[in-house]
């Protein structure tokens, strides 16, 4: 032992005791006997003996280095030294200590390490293959954080199952880990990514000239299934088939490739098939590198095993048989073979040629459509990303029927439209199934926008709907889109899936979180994550505007904060909302971006809140209460108006209001801990119109009351948003805010006021997004409902300890009504135009009808 | 060159513009000496040159300016050179080295001090026998001079045991301890103290040192050496003498110790423990049989210049501990490429460590771990210098260096300690009249010594400062009344 050399100062024993050439750092003498001793029976007690196995290693490899720094005691004292402090200093990490493991020679120029514990891979995201790399390990695992310098990603049982269904096979996943990796890949990590991967995507069901078959690439699998008895019975023989032994075997053809499918909007459709080459050849620097650092040709991965094997299984069984499969942990992927199939009708839509989709929406569709078959899964992109143009290319693609769902009859609207904007589908063609109308499309075959409400709901419907239900699932529709999947509950999600009939899915979310973890369902009820962009990425390229984010600290007012402390309820939350120190913050802000030219959007949960401040300020604000003409009206002098710069929101805003004039956001409420709106929240600014101006920044402001439970909230909620990059400056002080003219309470007496009148206030004050209802087919809770019902305020008791002198007006009160709101005064407002051009309005009126009764006279 | 101070908070943001660096520590120490001891040690050519080294650049241009001038200049020649925004610094650079004896402040002339420039002409033109930059030892074929390598290995282990210890203590684990002179330097230094008189414990100056650049802390307990030496009866002059020479050995040579004073070798021992030389004893642990020569480490041979004292390919072996290791995330995240336990040990003194791989440590900035931090008694400036030092060089192509937001997140955890504040002072209560309360409150008023007062109660609260004119006052007044 001694005459080993100490210079190979951590391994030597490996080296000299094996002679291994290899990278392999795996001693197999001593672990062999581990592998033995595990009951390879059951998979649960399997995966615990490889927990223990990882251990172990490290155990084997610390013992290792303890004879090591005895031996090399009369060598080098210096690395003998090293080794002492090491394990001095390794208790700090305890399991996750990871020193043991052998970094490769070549080191340095591979860009990422995986831990062989949880599956964390870390990324050196400024290494010269950092982005093929990432496009690799977008497909195989979750991103966990994207900041600018080291990304970090997390291999999950889903993420693994995602990367089988876009074509990714086992052997290469290990092997482009392995040759990307610094470390060789741990055996704890290859055993999960063998586990993981050795059932999920390996069945496909894909309806092929209208017959279903269940596909494999391996007949071995096929031969599992078919073991089964349900599975066996549902099966089809086709006649071809005599009594031989072939009559096991199955139907061999081809393997699907992608073949001349032309996603339209892409720059291959632009270029047609032939300048599609030369494209290829321009990004081959690129590939190359990526080709000889990682040595597996990525044209090889997809051509490996060109064969597949079917069995057609009959149609009425498919339920039984998919539900037996994932009983059987083999999940079958959906694919639709939209191109072959012939009974449904074709959808003759198309992009404009004017349309142009960019590089990411078609790299998110290009998963999709991978081997000329449409997948079902799920897309994520940055809100103001365009998920809806993904969404309407990915059916024009299809060009079947197309139901498209939606969390409420706003965005109904929008989808509509949108779809008219980017499409040729004519009006006869797209179909809306709201509360309020309920449309068919003419001709066999279109396309509906509706609620996951209106669908899923079962009882207390009207005759008409039940009749339009009666269409809907009636008929096989081609593609499903599924919006916002993130905020749809998972049973009302089963219900839909399971009555409508659909080859292929397709879910679309900004924000793949969920307070609830409900995250697993999606999964397996649409299909696993296809793609997701990276949000700095995209704002560096210009497709979401640069957004300076800031926490801005107040602090509250001692008596605010006296009361804050005093009371337990819920009116705390209305305690942090109001404090005069926020509002000064608010008012001075807004004057701020206001003078700079930006438009401001504020947004409050608490809708008392939100009156207090809008007619404080005495700006415009919509929510709940506010009536369809009156919202419009704000919305319009919003976008168009010079004079109007800033209007409040409440949760009526957090999605689908499309105000692309907006640069600046304040918010001043907020839904406790919520990482999802405010992901959401921000993704109202980032489709900023001014957004490729040179140097723009869009700015994000949280407001929050110092030393209140607000700031451990808004913590929580950033996290999302500090993961994907962004970052919060904290503001503890504004520049100048004792200085603005006209600041308001400013006083002491005027903020003894307001906490009089906060004290006053009815408890449900403080509830959130008490403005918003769910109207027939929207989603509680989750909404912008077009029609909000009216606020029924229910006149409850209330009971509040004051003195006489208070209640008589003697203590701080006072009836004059300062506050009015500036919504009224626009109301009044509106119809007075100049007489000329009232004038002019009148003549065009006059004209158009003219023309019009020309039209109808000639038809 | 020898800029290597600790700079002040706010320049530290951006290192490179700090031209205007404090003085060196030694600097600092020598210009508190007497005269005729500053004249002893300029008699050594090597301190000379080693001085001139470790000065600042404007005062290496006066003393070359007049280096090899035989007659002196009136000091309005010099100053006609000078620009009006340069007067300031000329002034402080002629104060600096009037106090260090090396040009004697005259109003009718300027001239070098001549013991002083006779020793740097010598040192720089060569010749002269004093052997005052050390005699290497002959040629010896059984004991060849070490390796640079075994120097450089001998220096690192010497140096991180000293600091490993340190970092390690009250951590319930025992490391190496360095020998009891080191120890005994540490206690005197205020570094580490003894608890309740049991093990030595990291103080809170410990912990701000161990954030130093590894010069400045060889500097800062080399200091600590020299006022010990003063205690111990030691010459000063040999001792500093001795320490300049080192700086101007070669590095991977043997010296003789033959021409060396008694207090010179007595120094040996200690030096050898710090990690400053490397000397063969004879069997472990008796130290009569020492060999009469010893070679400086990388550690003495850089004391008085700019290159880094710590073989560069310490840690991971790629050179990142120059260049700087730290990557640092907005979100928080710290990501060091390191192996070296020490800097591990350092780093968890103010990041929540995660996992460590071969060459990565993964870890984030957090409430908890600054706050811990900054109960030891780190301050927020400290950490954030720390980090922008040791950055990595993917980091420097950011504007600024660190992400703001966590720079600010740190100061901010820093003042969220800082939120009461204290002041001693008296209340004053008990007046027998609102005439009287009113009378002595405007009095306190007019000092501006009021912190607090309560009309209603008639009382208020003054500062210390103020105490004594108040009482005065209030004595003053019942005098007046009661005459």
């Amino acid at each position: 032992m001694s005459k080993r050399a100490a210079e190979d100062s951590s391994y030597p024993s490996k080296r000299s005791r094996k002679g291994k050439e290899d990278d392999d750092y795996v001693d197999v003498d001593n672990f062999e006997a581990v592998e033995i001793e595990s009951p390879p029976d059951t998979p649960a007690a399997s995966r615990g003996a490889k927990i223990n196995f990882s251990a172990l290693t490290r155990k084997l490899a610390e013992a290792r280095q303890a004879r090591e720094s005895e031996d090399g005691r009369e060598g080098s004292s210096l690395s003998a030294h090293r080794r002492q402090q090491d394990a001095l200093v390794s208790h700090i990490f305890q399991e996750q200590d990871f020193s043991w493991l052998h970094l490769k020679p070549d080191h340095a120029s591979r860009p990422l390490w995986i831990s062989p514990e949880d599956g964390h891979i870390i990324l050196e995201a400024f290494s010269p293959i950092a982005e093929q790399a990432q496009d690799f390990l977008v497909a195989i695992a979750e991103p966990v954080s994207r900041p600018a310098f080291i990304h970090e990603y997390k291999l999950t049982s889903y993420s693994l199952y995602a990367a089988v269904s876009v074509g990714l096979q086992t052997e290469d996943i290990i092997e482009v880990l392995n040759r990307l990796s610094k470390v060789p890949v741990p055996d704890s990590i290859v055993d999960f990514i063998r586990e993981r991967t050795l059932s999920y995507g390996k069945v496909k069901l894909v309806l092929k000239h209208n017959k279903y078959f269940v596909e494999s690439s391996h007949p071995e699998t096929l031969q599992i299934l078919l073991k089964d008895k349900i599975i066996r019975e549902a099966r089809v023989h086709s006649q071809q088939t005599d009594n031989s032994i072939r009559a096991a075997t199955f139907t061999t053809s081809k393997a699907p490739v992608k073949g001349n499918l032309v996603i339209p909007g892409t720059k291959e459709a632009e270029k047609k098939k032939d300048d599609a080459a030369n494209a290829k050849n321009g990004s081959k620097t690129d590939a190359e590198l990526f080709t000889s650092v990682v040595g597996v040709d990525n044209d090889e991965v997809e051509e490996d095993d060109d064969n597949v094997h079917a069995f057609e299984i009959d149609d009425a069984k498919i339920d039984d048989v998919k539900k037996r499969c994932n009983e059987l942990e083999y999940p079958m992927l959906e694919e639709y073979d939209f191109r072959n199939d012939t009974i449904n009708p074709n959808l003759d839509i198309d992009l404009k040629p004017s349309t142009v989709i960019r590089p990411y929406q078609e790299t998110s569709l290009s998963k999709m459509f991978g081997n000329g078959r449409a997948r079902s899964g799920i897309i994520v992109l940055p809100c103001g990303a365009g998920k809806t143009l993904v969404g309407i290319t990915a059916a024009c693609t299809i060009k079947k029927s197309c139901l498209v769902l939606c969390t409420s009859s706003v965005s109904v609207m929008q989808w509509r439209q949108q779809f008219m904007q980017w499409s040729n589908v004519t009006d006869k063609q797209i179909a809306v199934f709201t509360a309020d109308q309920k449309e068919k499309f003419a001709g066999e075959s279109g396309i509906v926008v509706s609620t996951y409400s209106m669908v899923a709901n079962t009882h207390n419907r009207s005759h008409e709907s039940k009749k339009m239900m009666e269409f809907l699932t009636s008929r096989e529709w081609g593609f499903i889109l599924l919006d916002e999947v993130h905020v749809v509950p998972a049973a009302m999600f089963r219900r839909v899936v399971t009555t409508i009939k659909a080859h292929a899915k397709l879910g679309l979310t900004a924000t793949l979180v969920r307070e609830d973890d409900k995250i697993a369902d999606l999964n397996y009820m649409i299909g696993p994550k296809l793609y997701e962009a990276n949000w700095m990425d995209l704002a560096a390229k210009g497709h979401i505007a640069n957004v300076q984010c800031a926490e801005v600290w107040c602090p509250m007012t001692p008596e605010f904060y006296r009361e804050y402390l005093r009371e337990q309820s819920r009116k705390r939350m209305l305690l942090y909302c109001m404090n005069p120190k926020k509002f000064q913050a608010c008012q001075f802000l807004i004057k701020y971006h206001e003078d700079r030219g930006d438009k401001i959007i504020v947004f409050s949960d608490n809708v008392y809140a939100l009156e207090a401040y809008a007619k404080k300020l005495g700006k415009l604000y919509i929510h709940g209460g506010t009536g369809q003409t009156e919202r419009m009206r704000i919305l319009q002098w919003f976008q168009h108006s010079p004079e109007v710069n800033t209007i409040f929101l409440s949760k009526v805003g957090d999605t689908s209001i499309d105000l692309p004039e907006a640069t600046c956001l304040i918010q001043i409420s907020s839904h406790f801990g919520s990482r999802r709106q405010e992901a959401q929240r921000l993704g109202r600014i980032l489709r900023a119109k001014r957004r490729n101006d040179e140097g723009f920044n869009a700015f994000f402001y949280s407001l929050v009351s110092k030393d209140t439970q607000e700031m451990f909230y808004s913590t929580k909620r950033q996290q999302f948003l500090i993961d994907q990059g962004y970052a919060f400056k904290v503001i503890t002080h504004l520049d100048g805010l004792e200085d603005l003219p006209g600041l308001v309470y400013k006083s002491r007496d005027e903020q003894i006021e307001l906490l009089s009148s906060v004290l006053l206030a009815n408890e449900s004050e403080a509830d959130l997004g008490t403005d918003v209802r769910a109207g027939e087919g929207d989603l509680a809770g989750t909404i912008t409902s077009k029609d909000f019902g009216m606020p029924t305020k229910m006149p409850s008791v209330q009971r509040t300890t004051g003195s006489l002198t208070a209640l008589s007006g003697a203590q701080h009160m006072s009836y004059v009504e300062q506050n009015k709101s500036a919504n009224k005064k626009l109301a009044r407002e509106a119809p007075s135009r100049h007489k000329l051009f009232a004038k002019r309005d009148k003549d065009m009126a006059a004209a158009r009808k003219e023309a019009r009764a020309a039209a109808g006279g000639k038809g | 060159m020898p800029s290597v101070t600790i700079k002040a908070p706010m320049e530290s943001q951006d290192a490179s513009t700090a031209t205007a660096a404090a003085s060196h520590s030694l600097i600092t120490f020598l210009q508190s000496q007497s005269q005729n001891m500053l004249t002893r040690l300029y008699q050594k050519p090597s301190a000379c040159l080693s001085l001139f080294r470790l000065l600042r650049p404007l005062e290496r241009q006066l003393v070359m300016n007049l280096l090899w001038l035989d007659l002196s200049i009136p000091p309005s020649t010099m100053a006609a050179w000078v620009t009006r925004e340069g007067k300031k610094p000329y002034q402080d650079a002629l104060g600096t080295l009037a106090r260090l004896h090396i040009l004697p402040p005259s109003a009718a002339k300027l001239a070098l001090n001549p013991t002083f420039k006779s020793g740097l002409r010598q040192a720089i033109t060569g010749g002269g026998t004093s052997g005052s930059f050390g005699v290497l030892a002959e040629n010896d074929e059984k004991h060849p001079a070490p390796e640079i390598e075994a120097l450089d290995a001998y220096a690192l282990e010497r140096w991180e045991t000293i600091l490993y210890y340190m970092v390690s203590s009250g951590t319930g684990q025992f490391p190496a301890k360095p020998s009891a002179g080191v120890l005994f330097l540490l206690e005197r230094s205020g570094l580490m103290a003894s608890v309740h008189g049991g093990a030595l414990q990291i103080t809170s100056a410990g912990f701000q040192f161990l954030l130093h650049p590894p010069h400045v802390q060889l500097w800062e307990l080399l200091l600590q050496y020299l006022q010990m030496a003063e205690e111990r009866q030691m010459d000063l002059v040999e001792v500093i003498s001795f320490l300049l020479m080192l700086s101007t050995t070669e590095l991977g040579k043997d010296y003789s110790t033959e021409k060396l004073s008694a207090t010179q070798k007595a120094m040996l021992e200690d030096l050898r423990d710090y990690g400053l030389i490397k000397q063969r004893t004879g069997s472990i642990g008796i130290p009569k049989a020492t060999s009469r020569r010893f070679s400086p480490t990388r550690l003495a041979t850089t004391l008085t210049s700019s290159s880094p004292p710590l073989p560069t390919s310490a840690g991971s072996g790629d050179g990142t501990h120059a260049q700087g290791f730290i990557v640092l995330e907005t979100n928080y995240r710290l990501y060091a490429y390191t192996d070296n336990p020490l800097q591990i040990a350092v780093l968890n003194l103010f990041v929540t460590l995660k996992s460590r791989f071969p060459n990565l440590v993964i870890g984030a900035i957090t409430r908890e771990s600054v706050k811990k931090a900054l109960a030891n008694g780190i301050t927020a400036d400290q950490i954030i210098s720390y980090l922008v030092t040791h950055a990595h060089p993917q980091m420097r192509r950011n504007k600024p260096l660190l992400p703001v937001t966590v720079q600010d997140q740190i100061r901010l955890w820093e003042l969220e300690k800082n939120r009461m504040k204290s002041q001693e002072g008296y209340l004053y209560t008990a007046f027998a009249s609102q005439a009287d309360y009113e009378y002595v409150l405007n009095y306190a008023k007019q000092l501006d010594v009021v912190l607090w007062e309560n009309a209603s109660r008639r009382c208020f609260f003054g500062s210390l400062e103020g105490h004594a004119n108040i009482r005065g006052f209030i004595e003053r007044r019942q005098t007046a009344g009661n005459a």
